[in-house]
Order: C-alpha cells, then structure tokens, then sequence
C-alpha cells in the first residue's frame, strides 16, 4: 500500500501543479479582459517542448535540473495530501526545510554551467530574496513547532482536526498571517518575481533552457507551487481527511495568490529583503513570543 | 479545441503541439514591433491561438520579423535564428522584408530576407492590422499541417548558399558555421 502512494503521491502533484500553472494563465487573462488560453495549454507546451531538439551545455546542466526535481519529488513524499502521507510518519518538519533547499540549488547548479550573464543576475537575485522570506518562515515553523510541541505534520493536522484551524486558533493567528504575506515570495509569483523577470533579464534562470530542459523547468515550477501550498494548508487550514477537500483549500490559496499576482508590479530586490524583513518578520515574530507564552 | 481533432492528438502529437503552442521571440527588429502589444495584450488576445511572447531564443519557435531590416539587425537575426531549436519557424511581417518596401534603395537596409533566413510565411502591407497576424498564424497551422513550413530543413540543407549570402551583405561573419558540411549542428558544442 504505501508502495502504491510513494508512486502515486508525485503523479498526483504533478497533475495538480499543471493543472495550476493553466488555471493561473487563464486566471490572468479573465482579469485582462481577454478570452485565454484553454486549460491543457501548459501540457500541450510541454508535448511540444519533449519533442523538440535541445542542446546541452554540459553535465552539470543536465544534471542540475534533475537534482532539483528530485528534491522537489522527495519533500512531495513527506508532505501529507488530505490521507495521501507515504513517508510522513518519519521526518516532519525539520525535514521538509532541509530537503527544500535542493530544488532552488540544483536550478542554480544548472543554470551556471550555462554561462549566461542574466543566469548569475537571477541566481543572485534568487537566494537574496530566499534571504528575505527564509527569516519569517522559520519563525513561523518555531511558532507552529513551539504550540503544537511536534515536529511531526501529520501531528499538527491531526490537532487542528481534533480542534480547529490553526490559522484560526488565537497562538498562531499571526504566524499564518506572516506565512500568507511571504507565500508569493515562496512561489516566485509577483510582486517577487524578479528572479524570474521576462523583461528585465530575460525569464532568469530559463534563458538557456529550451526544449526537454525547459519542460523539465516547468514541471519543477509546478511542483514549487504544490509544495509550498500545500506545507500551508496542512499547517494553517488544518489539512483534510480527503483528498478532494484538501485540493479545494488549496485552490483557494493559489487563487488569492493570483490575485495578488495580477494587481502588483515587481519589487526590486532590495524592496522585496526590505518589506518582508518589516512586515512578515515582525508578525512572525510577535506570533511566536505569543506561541511561547500561551504554551506556558 | 475540436473533439474531432482527439485522434489526429494521438497519431501526431508533436505536429499538433507545434501548431497550438507557438511561443514568439520578443525581438523588435523594426517598426512593424509597434502592432505586436495589441496583438498580445487585451485588445486582440494572441494567447487564444496559443502564441504568447517569450524572452530568449532557446524557448522560442515562432520569429516575426517585424519591418525593415537594416543590415545591423540582419546580424542579429541571424544570430537569433541560428540560437532557436528546430523546428523552428519563421514569418516576415510587413512590406520591407518582402521586397524592399519602401526602403528598397536604402543604402542601409537588405531588399530580400529570403536570401540570407528561410521564411515560411509572409504578411504584406505597410502597416499589416494586427488581425492579420491571427491570418498568419491559421495559416501558418495549414502549412505545418502540410509539413510545408519547413524552413529550419531548408536552412539545413542549403547552408552553404545561405551563409554566401550572408556573407556578401555583411562581410566576414565572425562565428562558426552552424552545420558543419555534413549536415550535423557544430553550434554549441564549444564553450
């Protein structure tokens, strides 16, 4: 059985990931007044992509990007989808935030083996932001880790379904508030998407990315988005006792987020360290003194 | 999408995707530039046909080559063609790539760009609407249907009568040749 949901649970953020990177173009475009694109249209990029030519700029290009999707595949596994947990029992935690370092490192990995200028701007300006927002999510993650007193997730849906959401709970209130204001800087999506930028240093870490490079590209940015959403439903929404449940509060999230993508120009990076040392900081940071004293 | 069009998914499924996800490289080469925002943005909707802009070469499969090409930017398009990954395809937009237009005495800008890039496709007039690049684009479909828009073969098998030609409009190129002369690419093997 759990052989089945180690090969199961990837393939089921895959879909769900796709299924957000469509869902955010024709999100976009309804906002824009325009028609859009259908929804499959990232799958039919990605045919597309798998069957053109590309060429290679050494091993470490190659390698680079495949380190970072297994990176991403194996925090999938520690993460619970609604019953969907195969390795969630061992780990938690302190686990996902080791593992998740990988995914943006094997991308930095590969893009300077490609030798393009823009590439070291955007690698540069990436783990400056990273910087910026691993501050007030460690915060977040002592405040949930202090309150609940385990490291493990699958615990903290367990209490939150026992008793209410966390986000909701008056200790961790202002911990979920700061984990929601870092989100899109988490997800690369505006007003943080300056080590993505198409116009300014032409889509970053992608300037040397095409064909099966590029679609491998894609399907690791649409396992960010699944991770990082869904590490924020299990420890503020309370996580589900279904799969579908727990795909519905995670549409939610990524569809406020696109809302806040749509309405924001892009933050230069100082702008982007400056507002989430501020604001994310201190909420997360008065969130977990309120953690500590409501436990004692 | 039709549902009629499901099996022609299963039997040609790269041929399908070429047609329904042409990505067009941002590269402004003159003023016909001027009708693409429309095009892209709110007005005219181009991500419907799923063509939308993209920032480099290497993502790209569509080139719109934009007005007239002096021969500064002749360089660079060539460069920038010869960086897509094949199949690639090519449209000239506007009068000045045909023949000339009304540049076509201009001590500074090349008359035919058929001569040193295959073209698959063209869109006359000075200005074009923007509606005519949706014309383009279904025909474009039409034609890789037909597997009529294979410029990037052309361009493989008559290299050496294209890079002549490159070369007597800009003198001695300084890059490599792209396919070494038995038709295998040389481009970025080195480092």
């Amino acid at each position: 059985m759990r052989v089945v949901e180690i090969v199961l649970s990837p393939l089921l953020a895959l879909v769900v990931g796709v299924f957000f990177l469509g869902l955010a173009r024709k999100i976009m475009a309804r906002i824009h007044w325009r028609y859009g694109p259908p929804l499959i249209q990232p799958v039919i990029d990605m045919i597309r992509l798998f069957y053109q030519k590309s060429v290679s700029h050494g091993r470490m290009f190659d390698l680079g990007i495949i380190i970072s999707l297994t990176g991403s595949i194996v925090v999938i596994l520690f993460l619970p989808f609604g019953s969907i947990c195969p390795l969630s029992n061992s780990g938690g935690l302190l686990v996902i935030l080791y593992i998740m370092l990988i995914a943006p490192l094997g991308i930095a990995l590969s893009g300077g083996q490609g030798a393009n200028p823009n590439i070291s701007i955007a690698i540069s300006r990436k783990f400056i932001l990273s910087l910026g927002y691993e501050v007030p999510f460690l915060l977040v993650l002592l405040a949930v880790m202090t309150h609940y007193k385990t490291i493990s997730i699958i615990d903290v849906v367990s209490a939150q379904q026992s008793a209410h959401w966390s986000l909701l709970s008056l200790a961790l209130f202002l911990s979920g508030l700061s984990y929601f204001l870092v989100l899109p800087a988490m997800l690369g999506i505006r007003p943080f998407d300056m080590a993505s930028a198409p116009q300014e240093i032409s889509s970053g870490p992608m300037v040397e990315y095409g064909g099966k490079y590029l679609a491998l590209a894609m399907i690791e940015h649409a396992f960010v988005l699944f991770i990082n959403i869904a590490l924020f439903v299990n420890l503020f929404l309370g996580g589900a006792s279904n799969p579908v449940t727990f795909f519905v509060k995670m549409l939610v999230v990524f569809v406020l987020g696109l809302f806040v993508h749509a309405a924001f120009p892009r933050f230069r990076v100082e702008q982007a360290v400056k507002y989430l040392w501020k604001w994310p900081t201190l909420l997360a940071f008065v969130g977990l003194i309120i953690a500590v004293v409501a436990r004692s | 999408m039709d549902r009629n069009q499901i099996r022609k998914w299963f039997k040609e499924p790269a041929k399908m995707a070429n047609k329904y996800s042409l990505h067009a490289i941002y590269f402004c080469t003159g003023c016909g530039i001027i009708e693409v925002p429309p095009v892209i943005t709110s007005r005219w909707d181009a991500e419907r046909f799923g063509v939308i802009p993209v920032a480099t070469p290497r993502q790209a499969n569509l080139f719109l080559i934009t007005g007239y090409v002096s021969v500064k930017t002749l360089k660079a398009i060539i460069r920038t063609y010869e960086q897509m990954y094949e199949p690639k395809f090519t449209v000239g937009f506007g009068s000045c790539p045909v023949n000339g237009g009304m540049y076509w005495d201009s001590y500074n800008t090349i008359k035919h760009l058929d001569k040193y890039i295959p073209i698959d496709g063209w869109i006359a007039g000075c200005m074009p609407r923007p509606e005519a690049i949706f014309v383009a684009v279904t025909h474009l479909w039409t034609l890789i249907d037909k597997e009529m828009a294979n410029g990037y073969v052309r361009y493989r098998e008559n290299y050496n009568l294209y890079r002549r030609n490159q070369e007597m409009a800009l003198g001695k190129l300084e890059w490599p040749p792209l396919y070494s002369p038995d038709g295998n690419r040389e481009e970025d093997t080195r480092e």
